[in-house]
C-alpha cells in the first residue's frame, strides 16, 4: 500500500495531496482506481494534470509486459547449465542445474540432502570457477568435509600438476561464502544483501555470483507453522517468492533443501499445506 | 460537457470495438462442458492441487493460440500475467517445435511475438498492472485470450496482511476481479485463470463452514476459498486431478462444470514422456 506523497513522482505536489487526501483518495491504488472526472471536478484540479500523474504513477508501479521472442533470446544467452558434482544426479536433471530455476532437494533427515549441496558448491567453484552463496539454517555445513569433496573432484581432473592444486582447492574454497541464518528474518535479509549486491553489479571481490544453496528452508519455516495463525504461512510463501524471484531476475541456480510434512491440525476444518507448496511448478 | 467527454473514445479504441476480436471457439473443444466454448466474455477456473497439469494445460492452450493459421492454430495473440514467476519458456519452445511442421527459428520466434507475459510480485502491483493493460487491449486488436497464473497465489500474503478484518483481507483481489471483469467484458476477451486447492475439506465429522454449492455426481474436494466476486464471476470451473494407473504413463483427469448450466463433463489426458526432459535440447539448438 503506496501512500501518496510529495515528489512521489514529478506533478505531484503537497497542495495536491492535501485536497486529495480530503477526498479521501490516500494511496497509490485508490488514485489509479478512481474516475479522474469525478475527482477533478470535486477537487479543482486540472484534469490533464491528473491524468499525466495517473500515467506516471502506472509507468512506476506496475509491472511491464515482455515479448516471448525477447525473452527467449534473453534466455537463450543467458542460461547457463551447472554441473552438479555427480554425474547420474546430472543425468536426472537434464544435465545439470539450471540457471533461472528453484532445484528443490527434498527428503527425509539424513538422506544426503547437506551432502548433494556440499557436492554442488564444490563443483561450482572448482569446476566453473565461479561464487557461490551458501546459507546454512541448520549448522550442517563443515569446511574439512568441504575441502575432502574439492580433493576428490581435484583428483578426477587429471589436468593440473601436483603443486598447482592445493592452490586451486584453497582459491575454490575462498569463492564460496558461507552465511549462517537460523531464522527466517535472518534468512530474507540475507537474500536482500544478495539482490541488493546483485543490483548494484558491484565489481567486488565477490565476483560473479551464479549459485545460491540454502540448508535448509525447511528448519527455519517449521517453527512458524502451526495454529491457527496464517502468518506462518504468510512467511513461507514470502520466502518462497523471494527464492523464485532471485532465480529468475538475476539468472541464478537457487538450490533450497527441506523435508516434507503435512500438518493436520485437530478438529480445525482447515488442512494445511505442506512445505512443498509454495515452490510447486518446478 | 462531463457525458461528451465520458462518451468521446479515441480513434484506437473505436477501431478495436469494431473490428472485433477472433473467434476462440475452436480452441480445445475437448475441455468444455458444451460445445461452442469458450466465447468472449468467459472466465474460466483450473482448480486444482500442485503437479496436475493445470499450467501444461495453459502451455498447450498458448501454443494452440499462437501458432499460425497456416500450421493448425488460431493465430491470436495472448497476455499471460504470471504471479508466482514459474513461467518457463523453453517448455513452451519444446512445445511449440513438437507441434509445428517446420519448426525453424524464425516461425518459433514469429510464433513468441504474438505472447506477452507479465510478472507480478504482489496483488497491488497485479491491480496495478491490470490498470496499465488496459491500455494495450485497445492498440492489440488481435489479443483476445488473458491468462492469469496464478490467481490465488497472494491468498496467504494478503491475509496476514489483512490482519483480523475479512474485508481488508479480500479487498486487493476484489478490486483485481471487478477489474477483470469489466476488461473482459469491455474488450471482449476469454479469461483462464488457475487456483491452487489450498484448503481441503476435513477427515473428522466436523461441520463445515462453506456449503458446498455445486451439486455434481464427481466427488471433488472443492473448497471456495477466494473472495465472492472472484466465485460469482466464474463461468466454467475446470477440476485437475491424478490420474493413479498401473504403469508410467503420466495421466490426468479433467472434470469440467459449465456453472450456469450445470453441464459437468469428465475427461483424462496425459503428457508425453518425450516432451519433459527437452529443455536442454532447446538451448543446444
Amino acid at each position: 500500500m503506496v501512500v501518496l506523497r510529495a515528489g512521489l513522482c514529478p506533478g505531484l505536489t503537497e497542495e495536491m495531496i492535501q485536497v486529495l487526501r480530503a477526498n479521501s483518495v490516500r494511496t497509490v491504488v485508490d488514485f489509479v482506481s478512481s474516475d479522474l472526472e469525478d475527482v477533478s471536478q470535486k477537487c479543482s484540479l486540472s484534469y490533464k494534470a491528473l491524468v499525466a500523474v495517473r500515467r506516471v504513477l502506472l509507468a512506476q508501479f506496475s509491472a511491464f509486459p515482455a515479448n516471448g521472442a525477447d525473452l527467449y533470446e534473453e534466455l537463450k544467452s543467458s542460461t547457463a547449465i551447472l554441473p552438479t558434482g555427480s554425474p547420474s544426479l546430472d543425468q536426472l536433471l537434464d544435465s545439470g542445474l539450471y540457471t533461472g530455476e528453484v532445484t528443490e532437494l527434498m527428503g527425509a533427515p539424513g538422506s544426503g540432502k547437506t551432502q548433494v549441496c556440499l557436492s554442488i558448491a564444490a563443483s561450482v567453484s572448482l569446476g566453473l570457477k565461479q561464487h557461490v552463496l551458501f546459507l546454512d539454517s541448520t549448522g550442517g555445513f563443515t569446511a574439512s568435509r568441504l575441502y575432502q569433496m574439492l580433493q576428490a573432484q581435484a583428483e578426477d581432473e587429471e589436468e593440473q600438476a601436483v603443486g598447482d592444486t592445493a592452490l586451486s582447492q584453497l582459491e575454490a574454497l575462498q569463492r564460496i561464502q558461507v552465511a549462517r541464518v537460523f531464522d527466517v528474518y535472518e534468512m530474507l535479509s540475507a537474500l536482500q544483501e544478495v539482490r541488493d549486491r546483485l543490483s548494484q553489479q558491484a565489481v567486488s571481490c565477490t565476483g560473479p555470483l551464479k549459485t545460491v544453496v540454502i540448508d535448509s528452508v525447511s528448519a527455519v519455516i517449521h517453527p512458524l507453522l502451526g495454529g491457527r495463525q496464517s502468518e506462518g504461512l504468510a512467511i513461507m510463501m514470502q520466502l518462497a517468492r523471494e527464492l523464485k524471484m532471485l532465480a529468475k531476475e538475476f539468472s541464478l541456480a537457487v538450490v533450497p533443501t527441506g523435508m516434507q510434512v503435512e500438518l493436520d491440525i485437530g478438529n480445525s476444518d482447515v488442512q494445511e499445506p505442506s512445505p512443498a507448496t509454495p515452490t510447486e511448478g518446478l | 460537457m462531463g457525458d461528451a467527454l465520458r462518451r468521446a473514445e479515441s480513434g484506437t479504441q473505436l477501431l478495436a470495438r469494431l473490428e472485433g476480436r477472433s473467434s476462440l471457439k475452436n480452441l480445445e473443444p475437448c475441455l468444455f462442458a458444451e460445445e461452442g466454448s469458450p466465447v468472449h466474455g468467459d472466465v474460466i477456473e483450473f482448480h486444482g492441487p500442485e503437479g496436475t497439469g493445470k499450467t501444461e494445460m495453459l502451455y498447450h492452450l498458448v501454443a494452440r493460440c499462437i501458432i499460425p493459421k497456416s500450421g493448425g492454430g488460431l493465430e491470436v495473440e495472448v497476455m499471460f500475467i504470471d504471479t508466482d514467476y514459474h513461467f518457463d519458456v523453453l517448455r513452451l519452445v519444446t512445445i511449440l517445435e513438437h507441434r509445428l511442421v517446420q519448426s525453424t527459428e524464425e516461425m518459433i520466434k514469429q510464433c513468441l511475438g504474438r505472447l506477452f507475459l507479465v510478472n507480478c510480485s504482489s496483488s497491488t502491483q497485479l491491480l496495478l498492472t491490470l490498470y496499465s493493460l488496459e491500455n494495450m487491449f485497445c492498440t492489440h486488436p488481435s489479443l483476445c485470450l488473458l491468462i492469469v497464473d496464478s490467481i490465488s497465489a497472494f491468498y496467504w500474503i494478503d491475509r496476514s496482511n489483512g490482519g483480523e478484518s475479512l474485508n481488508l483481507q479480500e479487498m486487493n483481489l476484489k478490486k483485481c476481479a471487478n477489474f477483470l471483469e469489466k476488461l473482459v467484458r469491455e474488450h471482449h476477451l476469454a479469461l483462464f485463470a488457475t487456483t491452487q486447492t489450498i484448503m481441503q475439506k476435513s477427515t473428522s465429522s466436523a461441520e463445515s463452514f462453506f456449503p458446498l454449492k455445486l451439486q455434481h455426481e464427481f466427488d471433488t474436494d472443492y473448497r471456495p476459498y477466494l473472495c465472492k466476486s472472484w466465485q460469482q464471476m466464474v463461468t466454467h470451473r475446470i477440476f485437475f486431478s491424478k490420474q493413479f494407473n498401473s504403469g508410467n504413463s503420466k495421466g490426468f483427469t479433467v472434470v469440467s462444470c459449465h456453472l450456469k448450466k450445470n453441464n459437468v463433463v469428465k475427461r483424462s489426458f496425459s503428457i508425453k514422456m518425450s516432451f519433459l526432459y527437452s529443455a536442454k535440447s532447446v538451448l543446444h539448438s
